[in-house]
């Protein structure tokens, strides 16, 4: 099969499956089999149906094309790509190697291919160890790094085999281009499987768990004004429809050909979790929490634009991958090629015209380049910060990041199959997908942001679930824990481990999630403080439970290579914390606070499982009420823990395993070390260092240990009950009230952002009514008044007054004339004869005057 | 006189409506119910008039991806002063005569619910409806503001008669608002006109500006001369002055041309460069009074205190109309008038423009945000949505820094015009929506709504569907208007960018909140709750539309760009070496060394 034609293919039906059974059951869901039943069977089928797909893609056209590399270290893409020199295709071959790099490669492969792989890369990534710190001094410039890494037997990797394209373009200004389209590498495809994998299990599940839709359903959190409990229709289909709909837009994502599609669909999930959070609109608190959520996703979609602004007005696209025509030559490049091109040796290098642009308002920034006279182009460095941080400020929102986590635990509201799938697994996972994705992209000092952001995310996050009581909020603020560690991972440059932790977070999480409707589902309630001993009444529920707990807590034997799926992932992330503050020993807390973090993992989900499952029951009553969720609900159950056991495993007799498939798309140019630009000091290992038995050991070492030790702990404290839980409580008072309000995010973003923000709109309100209206007022009431000015002063002084007085005069004149009229003949004819005297002397003076008469 | 002829058929469009007003104005007797529906009939039969201008390969038809103006024609009106009934169709104006059609059909079914002086509210309905169609295909400046002045009064009166209970008091601020804007506008009318001179205009710009016509084949020099022969007045006039062989006793024919003006305002030497008062040249002082008219139309901040006002008041229909094409009216006055007719002063000015259009989008939606009255909050978001519009159009970011590159103000402009469509739509369809529960419980209070959905599932899906437009979700039409202006502000100014693009947070904020207190929640408990039935066909008639064209313009933009893309490009290319021309590298005491914007050309290139 064609992998350029098919893998879009069938990928894009996976992505629509979803679609149309959002848009059929939009129209005709309630007319669906009994009670709108009919819904949840298409939808199923639907998902069901994309993951057929995805895996039809993965097994039946990616792994054929593009056979697994079966060391831990298979780099090399050049493995899969045998003569396909299709023109969408846009594998290694395109970009030349230096010689020095295809020198290097070939030395490379001769060693991965012997049995003398680990003292060969052990020996190559010793002396790398020990020459750049000695290098820092000398050298500034990452250019002669690069060389020199080349020089080393380990090169730098090139661009990963993909396939990408557009379905259609939404608009194009000249050559900026706004279009929808695919990029596929093996991430997508694996994603793909992920994402379609869990979401069939959570509609199976969700077929048992919202069962009590199916009819009218009465609704006992929301009381009525006349006290009774509201009672409304069921909304069964809807659900399924907003499911559905959810899983367009998560595969809209992970297909997304482009910034903005990545955006488009972003935004689409966002929204999708707004209806599912919000599915008891009635509840004010689930509105409340989706418009939180919502509302606190934006305000990193804002991140998000500015990272987006700053990159399509220097780089004038937002494509990943590069368009070439049949000869191979580039037609259109992508973001990551024009970034880190062949030339640079696929180094993170500002593009030449890089700068800040548009800049009336700052004229000096405009050409940072070349006043500064060097080649390191500052303003195209600090360019490249803010689009980085603008983007991973987008996956912050989203992934519930510090110190944008508040969404998520909130985001509980909704029902669990919602939290399982859409707030664990698959939705929140998506800002680590984007990060990962965007990783060629993110400098150092970004990369350091983010694994500072992960790194007190995944502390604050974990002290919180300590004191947790909600089962679910438990669960929630232990998601917001391991996304740190995801976002920690990829910001020390461990991009396999970090992506490697999505999916066996994913499964394990989403098995918790689902564990723990199991149990809400059985005794209907989510406080803890309720429950205990239910092991024995749902024993399915508490060992595919406990399954995910030893999964999230990695236990494994330590540096062996058996463990649940959580130990290779949680390990890979400790192993490259320890390689990295060996480089860079000042960001120590980087190197520690994943430890700390897998004793308070530890501890709080042995808490949750002993508080629920273990010792005797503390509500009789529930206890009493309690049963074991259908078989529709704990089958989807066990095939999960299956895959929280072994999704870490390679498939015996073949190199399939996960890290090997996600090693096929590593980000182009990210396996050499790299030095930061604006913190010189800064030095980002690349990640197969870190499977350094120097690393490894301690490492393991470490990472057992503590998981051990909090699982120890949980266990003393819950289950033996040597230390009463309540006297720690009262003993560490202050600490536990800082956990328990949640270190008071919610109420500082109330005080500080939230109310500030609605006074200033009280404000702006009265300034329009109060200034600007007052003005307008103000000017009609001065007209108005002008007016009567004028008419007082104009019309009737001077116009009227001249029109009344010659009425006036006219009206005196004849009474005055009236005076003549005596009747009295002698006055007559003496007036006659007065008159007709001046008359004539009228006339003669004018006879004079008037000269030619 | 078929209907082939431009001229009768962009008249019938235009004054059908007007004519149907006058029929209806003699005709004594009808009830209420059959005036309605002829009015709608006449609204309908516009419709359909303007749609067929889609219809391909007859006589007249509007085609896609013609940059040009197509289908004008000019007939001497009052041949003294040069005046001209001079109309045309391009892309920038054919998808507002297509939404002004559409929206009118959609007002005229809204208005069932007014009772009172039924035959008069139709009457003004019909005149209003032919002033805002004539007010963008008018070609000739004074046509424009007669016919500009003729959609005020009949909107002063639905205001003020069909009105809410301060109906007088808002109907009088729109007016005289309005009026000080038409004032202003009338001056920069006069002052373009006194120095305007058709005859610094050589062959291809007299044909470029519809005033002289070619046949195929023929040049355009021979094409001037036979239109000088022609014997039209205009063309005696022309013939006269351009007889005399001195230049300097030539006396200058003025024009009401806007397409002529255009030309003149881009030419050499412009004759608008004159200085007129203040150290500051005749376009200058016309652009600000142009833009001071249009923008108070937009509305724009601190202009826009009379839109919460007069939408509060305003019939539901009327609120329609007035947020979906009135406001319209601005932004087409601003990209057709002010920026090609007066580019010296916009290329100065532009960071004004900008700031004013960032400035409404934050006051917009802060005060969105404050407002307990739902048709308030609505009309705020108004002032907010229409904010990105001239914000678009102002990004001129081709300058000499970015070497002239015209793309990023292509994107803004579209992106401008985009957003006055999908606005159209949704703040229609908003407003309507608001109508229809205020038809039923007679209060507009947030706060004592809730619990909607349960009583209208229909009513309440589509509301939150064309909220959500409003929002800027993707796939539906605000998205890809806001999308397309934030993303193209980088390049004019960063600072202006980042505040743009906060204003998604804002937005999310209203809206969500807006939905939150009027649909969600568990019982309505506000008066009248026995009235909330759901919605009837009619209403729903009305609605869905608008929520299926939103989707179709969010999904596929390519559906309304494709028609309007070709001519705002071609402005905008004009305008960009305009500024080539006249603001070449170095004289703005910018960056002298532009080798970054070289680059930036010669890659886009």
């Amino acid at each position: 099969m064609e992998p350029a034609s098919t893998l879009p293919t069938l990928l894009m039906w996976a992505w629509l499956l979803p679609l149309i059974s959002f848009v059929a059951i939009l129209f005709f869901g309630k007319h669906m089999g009994p009670h709108g039943k009919g819904a949840a069977y298409l939808a199923t089928v639907a998902i069901v149906g994309a993951g057929l797909l995805s895996f039809t893609a993965l097994f039946g056209v990616w792994l054929p094309n593009h056979p697994l590399a079966d060391a831990a270290h298979a780099s090399d893409p050049l493995h899969g790509n045998h003569g396909i020199p299709d023109d969408s295709h846009n594998g290694s071959h395109s970009d030349a190697p230096t010689s020095a790099g295809k020198h290097a490669h070939r030395a490379y492969h001769g060693a991965t291919d012997g049995g003398a792989l680990r003292n060969t890369q052990r020996d190559a990534q010793l002396a790398l160890n020990i020459q750049p710190v000695a290098l820092l001094a000398e050298h500034g410039s990452l250019a002669e790094h690069g060389s020199l890494n080349d020089s080393q037997a380990h090169a730098n990797n090139k661009t990963p085999p993909y396939y990408n394209g557009d379905f259609y373009t939404l608009a194009a200004f000249g050559p900026l281009k706004l279009s929808i389209g695919y990029y596929i590498d093996s991430l997508t495809v694996a994603m793909f499987c992920m994402v379609a994998l869990i979401a069939s299990c959570v509609h199976f599940y969700a077929i048992g768990y919202m069962h009590d839709e199916l009819h009218e359903f009465t609704d006992s959190e929301v009381t009525l004004a006349d006290g009774q409990p509201l009672k409304r229709p069921g909304r069964y289909h809807r659900f399924f429809q907003y499911l559905s709909l959810f899983c367009f837009s998560m595969f809209g994502i992970v297909i997304a050909g482009n910034m903005a599609m990545v955006f488009v669909f972003w935004e689409l999930v966002g929204i999708c979790s707004y209806f599912l959070i919000g599915f008891y609109i009635e509840r004010k608190t689930a509105s409340t929490a989706a418009n939180k959520a919502f509302i606190v996703n934006r305000v990193g979609d804002f991140g998000m634009l500015i990272g987006m602004m700053a990159l399509w007005s220097s780089l004038g696209t937002f494509s990943f991958g590069d368009t070439k025509d049949a000869d191979g030559k580039f037609t259109e490049r992508g973001i990551f090629s024009l970034l880190r091109t062949a030339e640079n040796d696929y180094h993170l290098k500002p593009a030449g015209d890089m700068a800040f642009e548009g800049h009336r308002i700052m004229p000096t920034d405009s050409d940072g380049e070349v006043q500064s006279g060097d080649s390191d182009n500052r303003a195209g460095q600090w360019l490249l910060l803010v689009a980085g941080v603008g983007i991973f400020c987008g996956c912050v929102g989203k992934s519930a990041q510090f110190p944008l986590h508040v969404w998520l635990p909130d985001a509980m509201e909704g029902p669990t199959p919602v939290s399982a799938l859409v707030h664990s697994a698959t939705m929140v996972a998506a800002g680590v997908y984007l990060a990962g994705r965007f990783f060629p992209v993110f400098s150092p000092e970004v990369l350091l942001v983010i694994a500072y952001t992960g790194c007190i995310t995944l502390v604050i996050a974990a002290t919180i679930a300590i004191t947790a009581t909600d089962i679910k909020r438990v669960l929630a603020y232990s998601t917001v824990s391991q996304l740190g560690y995801m976002m920690l991972a990829l910001g020390l440059g461990g991009w396999v481990a970090g992506m490697f932790h999505l999916f066996t977070h994913a499964f394990f999480k989403s098995l918790l999630f689902m564990c723990s409707g199991s149990v809400i589902h059985g005794v209907h309630t989510n406080d803890m403080t309720e429950m205990g001993g239910l092991r024995k009444k749902m024993p399915v529920t508490a060992y595919t439970m406990l399954v995910g707990c030893l999964a999230i807590i990695g236990a494994g034997i330590p540096l062996s290579t058996i463990g649940f799926s959580g130990y290779y992932s949680k390990d890979a992330i400790i192993e490259q914390a320890f390689s990295f503050a060996d480089l860079n020993p000042v960001h120590w807390p980087l190197k520690w606070a994943p430890v700390a973090g897998a004793l308070i993992t530890a501890f709080y989900m042995f808490r949750l499982w002993y508080m629920t499952f273990a010792g005797k029951p503390r509500n009789q009553h529930r206890y009493d009420h309690a049963h074991e969720s259908p078989r529709v609900m704990t089958l989807p159950l066990v095939v999960l823990a299956v895959f929280a056991l072994g999704i870490g495993w390679t498939v015996p007799g073949t190199s399939l395993k996960v890290t090997n498939l996600l090693e096929q798309s590593r980000p182009v140019g990210t396996l050499a070390t790299t030095h930061g630009e604006l913190l010189p000091s800064l030095v980002l290992p690349d990640e197969h260092r870190s499977h350094e038995w120097e690393f490894r050991k301690p490492a393991g070492i470490a990472a057992f240990a503590t998981a051990a030790l909090g699982l120890l702990l949980a266990t003393v404290v819950y289950l033996w009950r040597f230390l009463n839980p309540d006297e720690l409580k009262q003993r560490f008072r202050s600490i536990h009230a800082v956990f328990w309000n949640k270190w008071w995010f919610d109420e500082i973003y109330g005080a500080l952002i939230v109310a500030p923000g609605l006074l200033l709109a009280k404000w702006i309100t009265k300034f329009d009514l109060g200034i600007i209206d007052s003005i307008i007022h103000g000017t009609a009431a001065t007209c108005k008044g002008g007016a009567k000015v004028v008419d007082a002063v104009l019309d009737r002084t001077l116009v009227d007054g001249s029109a009344n007085g010659m009425a006036r005069g006219t009206w005196d004149l004849g009474l005055w004339l009236r005076k003549i009229q005596t009747g009295s003949l002698r006055q007559y004819v003496m007036l006659l004869v007065i008159s007709t005297v001046l008359l004539f002397a009228a006339a003669s003076y004018l006879q004079q005057i008037i000269p030619g008469q | 006189m078929t209907l082939s002829e431009p001229a009768v058929y962009l008249s019938l469009i235009v004054f059908l409506p007007a004519i149907a007003a006058l029929v209806l104005a003699i005709f004594p007797r009808l009830n209420d119910d059959a005036l309605k529906l002829t009015t709608l009939a006449i609204t309908i039969a516009v419709l359909v008039l303007s749609l067929g201008l889609f219809r391909q390969g007859a006589g007249i038809d509007f085609q896609a991806g013609v940059a040009e103006m197509q289908n004008t024609f000019n007939l001497e009106w009052i041949p003294s002063f040069g005046i001209q009934y001079f109309m045309g169709i391009d892309g920038i104006s054919f998808p507002l005569v297509i939404l002004t059609a559409f929206l009118s059909v959609l007002a005229m079914a809204a208005s069932w619910p007014i009772t009172k002086h039924v035959k008069a509210y139709c009457i003004l309905f019909l005149l209003l409806e032919t002033g805002m169609l004539g007010v963008f295909l008018a070609l000739d400046f004074f046509l424009f503001y007669v016919l500009w002045e003729v959609m005020l009064l009949p909107m002063y009166f639905l205001i003020g008669v069909w009105g809410g209970p301060r109906r007088e008091y808002a109907a009088i601020k729109f007016f005289l608002y309005t009026l000080l804007g038409s004032i202003g506008m009338l001056i920069a009318i006069l002052m373009l006109y006194f120095n305007s001179d058709l005859t610094r205009l050589d062959a291809e710009q007299m044909v470029n500006a519809g005033i002289v016509k070619t046949t195929p084949g023929q040049s355009v020099e021979d094409a001037l001369q036979a239109w000088t022969d022609s014997g039209s007045p205009l063309a005696n006039d022309y013939a006269d002055i351009t007889a005399e062989s001195d230049l300097a006793k030539r006396r200058p024919l003025h024009t009401f041309n806007i397409l002529a003006l255009q030309q003149m305002g881009q030419m050499e030497n412009s004759p608008f460069d004159k200085e007129m008062w203040a150290g500051k040249s005749v376009q200058w002082w016309a652009f600000i009074l142009l833009f001071i008219g249009f923008v108070i139309k937009v509305p724009s901040v601190p202009l826009h205190t009379w839109l919460p006002d007069a939408h509060v008041e305003a019939p539901t229909p009327i609120s329609m109309i007035l947020a979906g094409v009135l406001l319209k009216m601005g932004g087409y006055g601003i990209i057709r008038i002010c920026y090609p007719i007066c580019p010296d002063a916009a290329y100065d000015l532009a960071y004004c423009v900008c700031f004013v259009g960032v400035l409404s989008m934050v006051w917009g939606a802060f005060a969105a945000l404050a407002q307990t009255d739902f048709k308030r909050m609505v009309a705020y978001s108004s002032v907010s949505h229409m904010g990105y519009v001239v914000l678009g159009l102002g990004v001129w970011s081709a300058v000499a820094d970015t070497g002239y590159s015209p793309y990023y103000w292509q994107m803004g402009v579209n992106g401008a015009m985009f957003q006055m469509i999908a606005h159209g739509i949704s703040s229609a369809g908003m407003f309507f929506l608001v109508g229809v529960v205020y038809d039923r419980v007679h209060h507009r209070n947030l706060n004592e709504y809730g619990g909607l959905f349960a009583k209208m599932p229909v009513y309440s899906g589509l509301a939150v569907g064309i909220f959500f437009a409003g929002l800027g979700l993707p796939g539906l039409c605000g998205f890809v208007g806001e999308v397309l202006v934030v993303l193209a502000v980088w390049r004019y100014s960063i600072v202006l960018a980042v505040i743009s693009a906060a204003v998604v947070i804002l937005t999310a904020g209203y809206i969500l909140w807006a939905i939150q207190r009027v649909y969600l929640g568990a019982e309505y408990t506000g008066p009248h709750g026995e009235n909330l039935t759901p919605i009837t066909m009619r209403e729903l008639l009305i609605a869905a539309p608008l929520l299926v064209l939103a989707i179709v313009l969010g999904v596929y933009p390519p559906s309304l760009l494709n028609y309007m893309q070709p001519s705002v490009d071609r402005q905008v290319e004009r305008l960009a070496e305009w500024t080539e021309r006249n603001h070449p590298p170095g004289t703005e005491g910018q960056a002298l060394n532009d080798e970054g914007g070289h680059m930036a050309a010669t890659r886009s290139d």
